[in-house]
């Protein structure tokens, strides 16, 4: 063996330059095109701090009567239709997991895979300006938005769950003369229900965050109300929007996050 | 034959839960009008838009191209620029490198009000902060990214192997040089597929981000959407739903290959 072989054994070596650097390079670039292509010069860049800053000085003090007279219903309509949204979800979505599961039935799997991936692929938001003119103005198109978009995540989150279950039980019930549909009663079903559950409860504290922001499309809840507020620079009210739903939001998210823990723990 | 006795249930438990799920479950429906019968008187309503918007207009797709790339633009800088700014975030906020109590609860309290308020909520106030347009958009989507790394990202940091950290640390090494060399390294990988993670999300945020005048292709949905021009807006939509998923794709195979 040649010294310099050697020397190249004997040196540490260096980061792995390819992929990611080349990864790297690509995002600086693009980074610089996109910048130049919105105009984020650097002269606008230094006014983004002073703009956000005054307007910021308008929000205080927040106009709270106007929060809790106007605002706290639009946040709970915002609820109501988080709630009807995950329920319709829920019920169309815990038949479509169950077919769903590769493990139990592996040909209607592929096509429930289809059917979850296709509705997971429209924002909540997308499918209200379908539903708006169909059921009119107002919650209810939001519902209904939130509950079609929410059965995409809770089919494959369900599927997922019944694809991991040890399938003992299942071979007994059917060992013992049940039907498939008997098995899914009594052996999946129960193994299953607490993690569905508390997925569905999982997205029920994403479905706020959609729902408070569907008013903008004109179906219901908050965020109409903030829109509305902001169009005609009424900041002090915006704030009491802010501050109600960031209060609100919290509120849900502590609960919630708090159930789910104790139902999958059990 | 002997059979064990079924466990005792819970009755009251049982009967309480289920009773406040159903109560919630009529006042919900009651406050937002829920109507099987609107449903279905409105069939015909609903038949009515789907000829509308249908066939896309296709004649529309030339003018969406411009549209299409700031969306994209927006979603970039709104991931680089919130990336980069995730990281002491998400360092301050976990609980193990942390370098104080205070600035753990502080940053935590700081962390969790960024991801109440939905990304569309950033976006009309930076829109009206700062004006109608793209740059708004990029500013919301910001905000948004950091929310999502640096909450994902504190979780990885608080499941590092401290041993390095605290070897760092023993033997002289700065708060600094304990973070550079003994955590984040441990959690780069996370880092990188929680940021590619972000970039899809922030595509899919930046399309409607212009329904409240912050830029990219929402700006024309939303002029469409007032017009009811629906055929312009399923074209929309299709190109947004093949443009993602392309972007997505891509994303997922440089995941796979930086893992």
């Amino acid at each position: 063996m040649n010294i310099s072989r050697q020397e190249s054994l004997l040196k540490r070596p260096g980061p792995p330059v390819g992929f990611g650097f080349t990864v790297a390079l690509a995002i600086l670039i693009l980074f610089g095109v996109s910048l130049y292509a919105i105009g984020f010069t650097p002269a606008r860049m230094l006014e983004v701090p002073g703009g956000v800053a005054r307007v910021l000085s308008f929000f205080w003090p927040a106009d709270m009567a106007y929060g809790w007279d106007r605002v706290l219903p639009a946040i709970v309509e915002s609820i109501q239709i988080a709630w009807i949204g995950t329920i319709i979800a829920a019920i169309l979505s815990l038949p479509l997991a169950l077919f769903g599961a590769r493990t139990l039935f592996p040909r209607l799997a592929r096509g429930v895979k289809l059917i979850s991936a296709t509705a997971r692929a429209f924002p909540e938001i997308l499918l209200a300006i379908y539903f708006v003119p169909i059921v009119g103005l107002g919650a209810f198109a939001g519902a209904l938005a939130i509950g079609i978009s929410s059965v995409g995540m809770l089919t494959k989150l369900g599927a997922e769950v019944v694809d991991s279950l040890d399938f003992g039980t299942v071979e007994a019930v059917e060992a013992a003369g049940g039907s498939r549909i008997q098995a899914l009663r009594w052996a999946v079903l129960p193994a299953v229900l607490p993690e569905i559950i508390a997925h569905w409860l999982f997205r029920f504290e994403l479905n706020i965050r959609a729902s408070a922001v569907l008013g903008v499309v004109g179906a219901g809840g908050v965020g109409g109300v903030l829109l509305n507020t902001l169009r005609y620079r009424h900041f002090d009210k915006a704030a009491a929007v802010l501050i109600l739903t960031i209060l609100v939001v919290l509120a849900i998210d502590t609960i919630s996050g708090e159930i789910r823990r104790k139902i999958i723990r059990g | 034959m002997n059979v064990p006795a079924r466990p005792p249930r819970n009755w009251m438990l049982l009967a309480g839960v289920t009773g406040l799920l159903v109560a919630m479950t009529v006042w919900s429906a009651y406050g937002i009008g829920f109507s099987l019968t609107e449903i279905l008187c409105n069939i015909a309503g609903g038949t009515r838009l789907i000829t509308e918007s249908w066939p896309p207009d296709f004649g529309f797709l030339p003018r969406l191209a411009e549209p299409m790339l700031e969306t994209v633009f927006i979603a970039v800088i709104g991931t680089v620029v919130g990336g980069i700014l995730a990281i002491p975030v998400a360092v301050l906020a976990a609980r193990n490198i942390t370098p104080n109590k205070l600035t753990w609860f502080a940053d935590r309290n700081f962390m969790n009000i960024l991801r109440t308020l939905p990304d569309l909520f950033w976006a009309m106030l930076f829109a009206t902060a700062v004006g109608f347009g793209p740059v708004a958009g990029a500013l919301a989507l910001t905000v948004f990214t950091v929310a999502v790394i640096s909450k994902l990202w504190s979780e990885s940091l608080e499941s590092i192997d401290m041993g390095l950290p605290e070897t760092i640390r023993a033997v002289g090494g700065t708060w600094f040089q304990m973070i550079q060399f003994g955590a984040i390294p441990q959690a780069v990988q996370h880092y990188v597929s929680y940021a590619l993670y972000a970039f899809e999300l922030n595509i899919r945020a930046s399309v409607v981000l212009g329904l409240v005048g912050a830029g990219g292709i929402g700006m024309i949905l939303e002029t469409q959407r007032a017009n009811f021009e629906y055929e312009r807006v399923t074209m929309i939509i299709l190109a947004v739903l093949v443009a993602v998923l392309i972007i997505e794709e891509i994303s997922e195979s440089i995941r796979k290959r930086l893992a």
